[in-house]
């Protein structure tokens, strides 16, 4: 795993102090340090299943406070999907609900101290992107079906001549660039900017005064920034299935209000 | 290309597949049951929000009718008050026409009696002078009279003035 020149910058954690008590040279030591993001990811994946299964193995109608607490959290991901995708949005809801915790608890877990952000890693996130775009392309297919998928990539509007067969060509070849380098953008966005809180983090540690290390005032800044790069990763994910799904509603909306003439006010 | 140097395709496919596993796991354990309560929720407060439109709507109606039946009984209670005056007017005049024949018969009876009294007076007043006469003329003649005779004559005279 070529991380090593970042290792540096990076406060001990708890994979890291028992490869170094094992010993890096060894082949179980060297092993612990190459899979780190990986241990806390499966750490991350154990809490929130933990959590999840506490709080939903027996659901009650009035809710005690841990099944409330992940209630409002579902409840208000549920209300932020479908507020986007539209009453469709509640099958994506899982997805991009799971997504969300999960960036969110790796982001988090850098600010616990011996922790790490698996975040930070190009290639959780860059999995992670991976899933999304895999997950967009099926969902685009399932709608369109390939050759309304196609059709679809090549955009509109199209007319006579120039326009039917050249800006097509050229809108499909853009929209196929546009579709492979979303993954990279996504994935590299998160990571650098968890990469750079906890970057900051680490310098900060060792700053301060009298005994108030600046890491306290740092790390509140750490947990906004923590928030709203989940928020961001999770609701650009949600505009990617939005602009694959077709909007039947939305057309229906529009037809009913272009009949009641009230369109140009809206 | 100095990028790609921090990937690594085992760390990328292990990461996808703990991302999975945590999928498949909240999907089935959490997601499903969380967002169904959530859905249940949402039906049992609509339907709590019906039934109290509902109960509103039958309370209006409760009252509208209840507003129709107190102008009814006030439009009954005007009639009743009407039939009991009318009552009242012809139990008056009644009662007017029998004390009118009440007093006529006391009237008449009063008349009787005035006419049996005043009969009885005169029958009186009629012996009283015969007797004032009689012992009147006795003391002016000395003599007294007995006997049938004197007191026709007597009564003659008073024919005589009752004439007058």
């Amino acid at each position: 795993m070529p991380q090593t020149h970042q290792a540096q910058y990076e406060l001990p954690n708890i994979v890291t102090l028992l490869a170094d008590k094992i010993g890096r040279v060894t082949h179980l030591g060297e092993q612990i340090y190459l899979w780190e993001n990986v241990i806390f990811s499966l750490i991350i994946v154990m809490v929130i299943s933990l959590v999840a299964f506490l709080a939903c193995r027996k659901p009650k109608m009035i809710p005690d406070r841990l099944q409330n607490a992940v209630e409002a959290v579902a409840g208000g991901l549920d209300d932020f999907i479908c507020g986007i995708l539209g009453p469709r949005g509640r099958s994506y809801t899982p997805f991009i609900g799971t997504l969300f915790i999960y960036i969110l608890f790796m982001n988090l877990c850098g600010i616990i101290p011996f922790m790490k952000s698996p975040t930070a890693s190009w290639s959780t996130t860059l999995g992670l992107a991976i899933c999304v775009f895999i997950y967009v392309q099926y969902t685009a297919l399932r709608e369109f079906g390939l050759l309304g998928y196609l059709d679809h990539m090549m955009g509109r509007p199209r007319g006579i001549l120039a326009f039917s067969v050249f800006i097509p060509l050229m809108m499909f070849i853009l929209h196929i660039v546009s579709e492979l380098v979303r993954p990279i953008s996504l994935s590299l966005r998160l990571r650098s900017n968890i990469w750079g809180d906890d970057l900051l983090l680490s310098v900060l540690a060792g700053l301060g005064l009298a005994g108030v290390p600046l890491f306290v005032f740092s790390a509140l800044l750490a947990i906004l920034a923590a928030l709203v790069q989940a928020l961001v990763f999770s609701l650009l994910t949600t505009i990617y299935f939005a602009l694959v799904l077709t909007h039947e509603e939305e057309d229906k909306e529009m037809g009913k209000l272009i009949k009641e003439e009230k369109w140009i006010t809206k | 290309m100095e990028l790609l140097k921090l990937l690594s395709t085992n760390e990328i496919v292990a990461q996808i597949l703990g991302f999975l596993i945590l999928l498949a796991l909240l999907r089935i354990f959490a997601w499903k049951s969380i967002l169904g309560l959530l859905d249940k929720r949402k039906e049992r407060i609509a339907l709590e929000f019906k039934k109290i439109e509902e109960a509103k709507a039958d309370i209006e109606k409760l009252r509208l009718e209840y507003a129709a039946k107190i102008v009814s009984i006030d439009e009954t209670a005007q009639l009743k008050i009407h039939e009991a005056l009318n009552q009242a007017k012809v139990i008056l005049e009644d009662s007017r026409k029998n004390g009118y024949i009440q007093a006529q018969a006391i009237i008449d009876n009063a008349k009787q009696s005035v006419k049996y009294e005043l009969a009885k007076a005169k029958d009186e007043l009629k012996n009283e002078i015969i007797d004032l006469t009689l012992k009147a003329t006795e003391d002016l003649i000395q003599e007294k009279f007995t006997g049938e005779g004197d007191r026709k004559l007597v009564e003659d005279f008073l024919k005589g003035v009752d004439k007058l």
